[in-house]
């Protein structure tokens, strides 16, 4: 257990921002730096700002696959904007906003209530939002039919973060206190207990693992996504 | 591919080595083999994969067949993604058979990329796996044939310059006949306009290249049409021969340097347009070539709006209804244009649903209306004007049904055979044909 601890606690952090950085920089310089012919997709946007607009729309409502597949987009949507309130939350694993706090007026247990209601709720609808697209890959037949491993690989391995993610939400009711005074120690290369937390170390290895295949599998659709667009919209 | 070819390991070498090279090709060929998240949704958008659902024809399928091999064959990066499926690193003699087959069935009409949630064009795959059996001299017979037609004469139809001569006399005659007065259409002279429609106008569809020679006597322009290059059909870009399609994008530009023209106007032909204005042209020939390219419809609705048209709809009192070839409406953005002529001459016009940039595509696109035989497998297969008859016309054909038109205008000479087919096989009481037809009806001139 303790070299396992110390693996994914002291070791494998720092392996992960190599190969999470190293691979998206030399993706993204690869896009950027290959020639692109004119294929726009017509009506066009008439300005770089129109086209910069409608990207960005995109990007938070997903129009296309609104028109494209209502239900898909119906799940999709909330699924990525739980990622999105989830990652926002994982700030506070990370540091702590007092003087926010007392900005808003909230004492430590009201931001705790927050917190446990905003996050856990976000903790269930994206589980069942994991599970519908698993479902549905598996279901429906012209998905089923272009799905590989990698597809239910990656979804396994969402999946696993979001129920360890809850289990330290739900059942072991881990302390964030530990996770902050963690990642100092970590930023600042001092060696600090790693949580012991079974349900922690799984999740957070697991939020590793997620991290350093970013750029080598479909979760490159997130950088991806403004460059494809950017080439369809431009006049 | 004809019976007797054999493919050997060299070209299986070729095949891989061309999809490999993607690792350094377009920005988009590159990105579309990394971002697809394997949704489904261009399953539900395409009209192949809606009127005969199975693995073969949904979009992102068909793409893996590229994908697949690149990821096996491509960077580090790619390998592992590639690692996790497992898939076996062979490329056997029969897919890139089958290849001919399932990169034909897609008409490359990019609908999918309207609804791709990351804007994944698959036309771009497609048109990578046919250039790739193109290299192998394995390109469907029609798509060979008309591309050597055309590198020997100059256009797609096979027609010498006496035949061109004939064609355009026996239409300044029709012309006569139909308004009474004379209509000519310049041949090789110096004018303002040079006009370059399909060469199948001239041959198949002799009324809309009337319609056009009307319109350009009502407005009045100054415009000639080109012996040597009167043909804008390319057929380079659906076999993904750019070094073809540039050779023919060539006649067009030194015509119009010949002719000291200020506009080349494309006809009614969206891959001709396509390939003119965004594909060849400035990014060919350099951003100071001395003409502008535009289309008739652009400048047929701006002489309309400027007056200089008379048109008495009443002569056309038939329901009307307009199919947006795929490269007018998404490819060039040419969509009200057509629409404000067709309303101009016409007491019944009525929309498709969907319409515009959302239409289905006509099932003949990407060349595949010239296609009848069967391509890329040996037996057991139907013809592709079986195909495109009970397949790929399927979306198009219901949509016409629900208009209740009893004219289908559709400017594209691909479309029209594939749509005057399509009516014909299941018995539709409508005439096909392109705008200006209707135009020529439609127009008031000064006798």
């Amino acid at each position: 257990m303790g070299g396992i601890k110390i693996f994914i606690g002291e070791i494998l952090p720092y392996i992960t921002l190599i190969v999470f950085l190293s691979g998206i920089t030399h993706k993204i310089l690869k896009w950027t730096k290959a020639a692109q012919g004119k294929m726009t997709l017509y009506p066009a946007a008439s300005t770089p700002g129109d086209k910069w607009k409608r990207i960005v729309k995109e990007i938070f409502i997903f129009e296309n696959l609104f028109k494209g597949n209502k239900p898909l987009w119906a799940g999709t949507w909330v699924f990525h904007v739980s990622i999105a309130l989830i990652l926002i939350g994982h700030v506070r694993v990370v540091t702590d906003f007092p003087l926010l706090w007392q900005v808003l007026r909230m004492g430590k247990e009201d931001v705790d209530t927050l917190s446990t209601t905003l996050g856990g709720a976000a903790g269930l609808v994206i589980f069942i939002m994991g599970i519908y697209l698993l479902v549905r890959r598996l279901a429906v037949q012209r998905v089923r039919e272009i799905s590989d491993k990698d597809d239910y690989l990656t979804l396994a391995l969402i999946l696993g973060i979001i129920i360890t993610g809850d289990i330290m939400r739900f059942v072991t009711h881990f302390d964030l206190a530990q996770s902050r005074e963690y990642f100092v120690a970590l930023f600042t290369f001092k060696s600090v207990a790693v949580p012991g937390d079974p349900a922690f170390l799984l999740h957070f290895f697991l939020g590793q693992l997620l991290i350093i295949y970013i750029p080598f599998g479909k979760f490159l659709h997130i950088p991806g996504t403004f460059y494809s667009k950017s080439i369809i919209y431009q006049e | 591919m004809s019976e007797e070819s054999v493919i050997s390991q060299t070209d299986i070498e070729k095949a891989i080595n061309s999809v490999k090279a993607i690792k350094d090709g377009p920005r988009a060929l590159q990105l579309y083999m990394d971002i697809c998240a394997k949704c489904g949704t261009c399953a539900e958008q395409c009209h192949v994969s809606r009127a005969n659902p199975q693995r073969r024809t949904n979009p992102a399928a068909r793409s893996d067949l590229i994908r697949k091999l690149y990821k096996q064959n491509g960077s580090i990066l790619t390998k592992i993604r590639g690692l996790f499926n497992g898939q076996s690193n062979n490329l056997s003699p029969e897919d890139i058979e089958t290849w001919v087959r399932d990169f034909y069935e897609c008409s490359g009409c990019r609908r999918c990329a309207k609804f791709c949630p990351f804007g994944i064009d698959n036309s771009v795959i497609t048109r990578k796996g046919r250039a790739i059996v193109h290299a192998l001299g394995m390109s469907p017979k029609m798509m060979a044939q008309t591309q050597e037609m055309s590198d020997k004469f100059g256009n797609d139809e096979g027609q010498t310059y006496a035949s061109f001569m004939n064609a355009v006399e026996f239409l300044e005659s029709e012309l006569q006949e139909e308004h009474g007065i004379p209509i000519k259409i310049p041949v090789d002279q110096e004018a303002d306009i040079l006009f370059v429609p399909a060469s199948a106008d001239l041959v198949s569809f002799p009324e809309t290249q009337m319609g056009c020679a009307t319109f350009f006597h009502a407005a009045g322009l100054s415009w000639t049409m080109s012996s040597e290059a009167f043909d804008g059909a390319n057929f380079g870009l659906f076999t993904g021969d750019d070094a073809h399609m540039k050779r023919k994008n060539k006649l067009l530009h030194d015509a119009c340097l010949k002719l000291k023209v200020k506009k080349l106007v494309i006809g009614e032909c969206g891959h001709a347009y396509r390939i003119a204005k965004r594909i060849g042209g400035a990014f060919y020939w350099g951003g100071d070539i001395p003409y502008e390219i535009t289309n008739i419809f652009i400048i047929a609705a701006e002489e309309l709006a400027r007056g200089k048209l008379r048109l008495d709809p009443n002569k056309n009192p038939e329901p009307v209804t307009y199919h947006d070839p795929c490269n007018f409406a998404r490819s060039t953005g040419v969509i009200e244009e057509p629409r404000v002529l067709l309303r101009a001459c016409t007491t019944d016009f009525r929309e498709m649903t969907p319409n515009r940039d959302y239409n289905w595509c006509c099932g003949g696109g990407g060349g595949l209306a010239v296609m009848d035989s069967k391509e890329g497998v040996k037996k057991n297969e139907v013809t592709f004007l079986d195909y495109r008859m009970n397949v790929g016309g399927k979306m198009k054909l219901n949509q016409v049904k629900e208009t209740g038109a009893k004219y289908l205008a559709a400017p594209c000479a691909n479309c029209k055979r594939q749509l005057m087919q399509l009516m014909d096989y299941h018995k539709m009481d409508v005439r096909v044909g392109g705008v200006f037809d209707l135009f020529d009806k439609a127009v008031i001139l000064d006798k």
